[in-house]
């Protein structure tokens, strides 16, 4: 009984990597702008995910890394997905977590990391302001011209602080 | 089999067919992107395996909607799809039944009173009223073996006495029943 249990959990798992290895070979064949995701190391429950903001869009030119992790019971459960790189955004709030309703009550087992990681996109340059995390961030949005200069200026300062953390870290090296 | 893989190879450079599984994909089901194992289609036409469905359905019970267009979906809304090659063919949704209810039996008590009036077997139990009294009338003029104390000697003067009860007793049962009739 109870081995049967664990040959069942096997199954399930051998299943969700057998759909997460065809999600790759899709998000790779498909060659989707300004997105891209590759499993962290071998573990193909968790990925690493880069997002480009649209041009046209004031996240123009800023590219973002997230951290895709699956559940077990993926797709039937949403994937979990938060922004690794800081983000100034009306719907990310400051630990990177992301409001948008795929991800939670309207998910359906039908979506993957392309499409997911391409509705991130377009949020980025369609904030729902009605329902801020970041609410400074939603008051701002109306100003396009500070917005933008806000959100560099906060980019800037964060990557160049996490490209001095990556160059003390060399030195360490 | 070369032009196979020529055919192949070239749809996948094409630019117009990004994805050449989208060519094969069509009998894919719809959740686990496999080719469908136990397949069944809803209304709206879209393809599943039955496990893949059903683990769907189980963790939405409140809002059963197709995964992929939203439409609504239930156990009693999709049709097995059987190929051919299986002699039995078995509706796949017989396959992995929902859960079965929960069962709850009454727990044994020591109650005197649980088994008067209606009784656990479904008898009703004719014990008081007037609708019993030609009955025990009968029971005790003829039934003498049910422990209680047996009938006096004959001729003595209590037999006397209880025949004539007896006589009395019946007597007003016919009259009742009778009564009973003509009301």
């Amino acid at each position: 009984m109870a081995e049967s249990a664990v040959e069942s959990v096997k199954l399930a798992a051998n299943n969700v990597t057998k759909r997460l290895q065809k999600e790759l070979r899709t998000l790779m064949m498909s060659g989707s702008h300004g997105i891209s995701a590759f499993p962290e190391g071998d573990n193909m429950f968790r990925w690493i995910g880069t997002i480009e903001g649209a041009s046209g869009t004031v996240y123009e030119n800023l590219a973002y890394k997230l951290s895709l992790t699956f559940p077990a019971t993926y797709p039937i459960e949403a994937v979990k997905v938060k922004f690794e790189t800081p983000c100034y955004h009306p719907n990310v709030d400051s630990h990177g977590n992301i409001c948008l309703d795929i991800l939670k009550e309207k998910w359906s087992a039908l979506y993957d990391v392309r499409t997911v990681l391409l509705s991130i996109q377009s949020l980025l340059g369609e904030p729902n302001i009605d329902s801020p995390l970041n609410a400074q961030a939603a008051d701002l949005w109306k100003d396009q011209t500070l917005y933008k200069k806000v959100l560099l200026e906060k980019y800037n300062k964060e990557v160049r602080k996490s490209d001095d953390s990556t160059q003390q870290l060399h030195k360490l090296s | 089999m070369s032009a196979d893989a020529t055919s192949a190879s070239t749809r996948s450079n094409d630019p117009k067919t990004p994805n050449e599984e989208d060519q094969n994909g069509t009998y894919e089901c719809n959740i686990c992107l496999e080719t469908a194992n136990d397949p069944v289609v809803s209304m709206c036409g879209h393809l599943f395996c039955w496990p893949c469905l059903h683990q769907w359905l189980e963790t939405r019970p409140n809002r059963q909607t197709c995964p992929v267009c939203k439409a609504g979906i239930s156990k009693d809304k999709v049709i097995p799809i059987y190929g051919r090659g299986n002699p039995n063919p078995q509706d796949p949704r017989e396959k992995l039944p929902p859960r079965p209810a929960g069962q709850r039996s009454e727990p044994e008590s020591s109650n005197p009173f649980q088994n008067l009036g209606f009784g656990g077997d479904g008898n009703f139990q004719f014990s008081f009223g007037i609708g019993a009294f030609p009955f025990g009338i009968f029971a005790s003029t003829f039934n003498f073996n049910d422990g209680r104390p047996g009938p006096p000697p004959p001729n003595s003067p209590q037999q006397a006495e209880e025949q004539f009860l007896s006589k009395v007793f019946l007597w007003v049962a016919i009259i009742f029943i009778f009564w009973l009739l003509i009301a």
